[in-house]
């Protein structure tokens, strides 16, 4: 029963939005204080390249991999969010598109290090690793009844859904805090929000860092659920991407880029004509959205309207 | 003295928007800064402020020099104001308004909002109820809720107030409070401003509306063109011939016209 349902092709989609949805929250969290990036594809990028680096040339646990992936793109952004911090609007766009070209260069020309144009192949696989570890304690994909290539994309799936959930849960929470309410003020008004004494400064840079380190882990999570990556991944296109996550669904709130992320890259895969098309299509929900809802399809209204109606519903 | 203004003047390229203005505010005052439009009265609160750097010149509040501090540690040494074209975060409920104002008095980082620590519930807690509590004050708790961009011209101009008051200041500066407001609101006002008074704050004004600028303020300072032409009590003001010539008499010309 359960054999028949398991089908790792669609669990390999399934694993492909949730990575989305990761970079949908990183681009939220830089947007949560008006800040912006076009850098979000370099972030990933680097989060990828270090992970796949150290676990296939330095023979690092896949743990570690991923986790200093991530925080190295979290201090690259550090390192990019303090001197663009100034930079408004377009300007910091044209900026951080800048960096991301240059990794993506770097990418293709540090060739010792990152095989240059051709990519990484044979990364360590998450869904591989994990289930080698279960067997070492004695489970087998036949003790549930399954193959073993179902296990994995199965093994992938769960592990990428809980991290998702987490960092949604993370963010959930920094945002109706007094460090997300400070990311509010600043994006609404960045003058008025400094007057009420709220350090733009440092509360800019961490959103900017943030975003950063979310799009660095997303990033190394790809790298070892394709188990191959090359600089093309990372390009212009998938900076765009991530941006029309947050411009189609919204972000205003958490939900917006997560809609926005799950239904894009589902989309394709239930209309295959549509996947042709699909920066076409991107183009031209970028006119429509910013011409007929420029703040997402979904938007603080609409989440407090819903909020209103449970509340009235619980009352009566 | 609780802030000393000591020979400020501001250049923006060829206009000059203050000239060496000079003048102190004791404690518990509530200190007048009025003058035509274009005079430089706004211009002084975003020096004393912060906001950008004076030509010439020095702040000092408690002791303590303002210039060259950012804006965010003004507030936290414990100047706060609203702004003339209201600057309220116009999608945030009025509520969450205020409780932005009570930022740099509260500590809760990243780590022990995401885990929800004790302190942090705790912190939270306290920053609702001030926050009630001063909207209290300023008679809008019936709209805690309500989106900050749909409030009425005059309650905006309150929960302006309330936003400066929660960072706790010893001096709240209000550029032109009742601005748009109709009589009985401008009364509201003038109540507010006493009871702001009581608190122990101190309260420099910019006001167009004389009648309550020369009610409710201890001194005052006249600016024109940048530069100071009188200050003193509401009675030396009224009396003053360079003020009555260059504003107020200039006003009534207004009036009749
Ligand atoms: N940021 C600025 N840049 C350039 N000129 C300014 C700026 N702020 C104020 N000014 C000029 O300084 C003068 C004083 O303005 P302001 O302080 O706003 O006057 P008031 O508040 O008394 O009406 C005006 O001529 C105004 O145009
Ligand atoms: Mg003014």
């Amino acid at each position: 029963m359960l054999a028949e349902l398991i089908n790792p092709y669609y669990l390999q989609v399934l694993s492909f939005i949730l990575i989305n949805i990761i970079l949908g929250v990183s681009i939220y969290i830089t947007l949560s204080t008006g800040q912006l990036s076009l850098g979000h594809a370099g972030f990933m990028g680097i989060g990828a390249y270090a992970s796949a680096i150290l676990t296939l040339d330095y023979h690092m646990p896949l743990v570690v991999g991923i986790v200093v992936g991530a925080i190295l793109a979290g201090i690259v952004g550090l390192c990019i969010g303090i001197p663009t911090l100034r930079l408004q609007g377009v300007y910091l766009a044209i900026a951080t598109l800048g960096f991301g070209e240059v990794i993506r260069v770097l990418f293709i020309n540090l060739e010792g290090l990152t095989k240059g144009a051709v990519g990484i192949s044979s990364i360590p696989h998450i869904g591989r690793e994990l289930v080698k570890g279960l067997q070492d304690f004695g489970f087998k994909a036949s003790m549930i009844g399954l193959k073993n290539n179902q296990l994995i994309s199965l093994s992938v799936f769960l592990l990428l859904l809980i991290i998702t959930l987490l960092i949604i849960a993370f963010f959930i929470r920094q945002t109706n805090s007094r460090v997300g309410r400070a990311f509010a003020a600043i994006k609404m008004d960045e003058r008025a929000a400094e007057a009420m004494g709220v350090n733009i400064t440092y509360y800019k840079v961490l959103a900017f860092a943030q975003g950063a380190m979310v799009a660095g882990f997303a990033g190394a999570l790809f790298a070892h659920v394709t188990a191959y990556i090359s600089p093309a991944d990372f390009s212009y296109h998938r900076a765009v991407e991530i941006l029309i996550f947050a411009i189609f669904g919204g972000s205003e709130v958490i939900w917006g880029p997560i809609f926005g992320a799950a239904f894009l890259t589902a989309m394709p895969e239930i209309l295959r004509e549509v996947n042709e098309y699909r920066y076409m299509i991107y183009g031209v929900l970028l006119v429509v959205m910013m011409a007929f809802r420029p703040q997402g399809l979904i938007d603080t209204q609409m989440i407090y309207k819903l909020k209103q109606r449970r509340k009235k519903k619980g009352v009566s | 003295m609780v802030l000393e203004v000591r020979g400020i003047t501001k250049r923006f390229g060829g206009i000059q928007a203050l000239t060496d203005v000079t003048f102190q505010v004791g404690k518990g005052e509530v200190f007048g800064l009025i003058g035509p439009n274009g005079a430089g009265k706004t211009t002084m609160f975003n020096i004393i402020t912060s906001m950008f750097p004076p030509t010439m010149g020095e702040v000092i509040f408690m002791g303590k020099k303002l210039t060259g501090l950012k804006p965010h540690e003004v507030t936290e040494a414990g100047v706060c104001r609203t702004f003339q074209n209201i600057r309220l975060f116009p999608e945030m409920t009025v509520l969450e308004n205020v409780t932005v104002g009570q930022h740099c008095r509260t500590k809760s980082g990243v780590w022990s909002s995401v885990f929800r620590t004790g302190a942090q519930k705790q912190e939270e807690k306290s920053i609702r109820e001030k926050a009630l509590e001063l909207l209290r004050l300023v008679g809008l708790e019936e709209l805690q809720d309500t989106f900050a961009d749909n409030l009425a011209y005059g309650q905006q101009r309150r929960l302006e107030i309330a936003r400066a008051l929660a960072s706790d200041p010893k001096l709240l500066l209000l550029d032109e409070p009742a601005a748009g407001m109709n009589e009985s609101e401008t009364k509201d006002l003038f109540d507010l401003i006493q009871n702001i008074k009581k608190l122990g704050i101190t309260v420099l004004l910019i006001e167009h509306d004389m009648p309550l600028v020369m009610r409710i303020c201890d001194r005052l300072i006249v600016l024109n063109f940048g530069k100071e032409i009188a200050q003193g009590t509401p009675e030396e003001i009224k009396n003053n011939p360079e003020v009555i010539e260059a504003y107020l008499g200039r006003e009534e010309e207004e009036d009749l016209a």
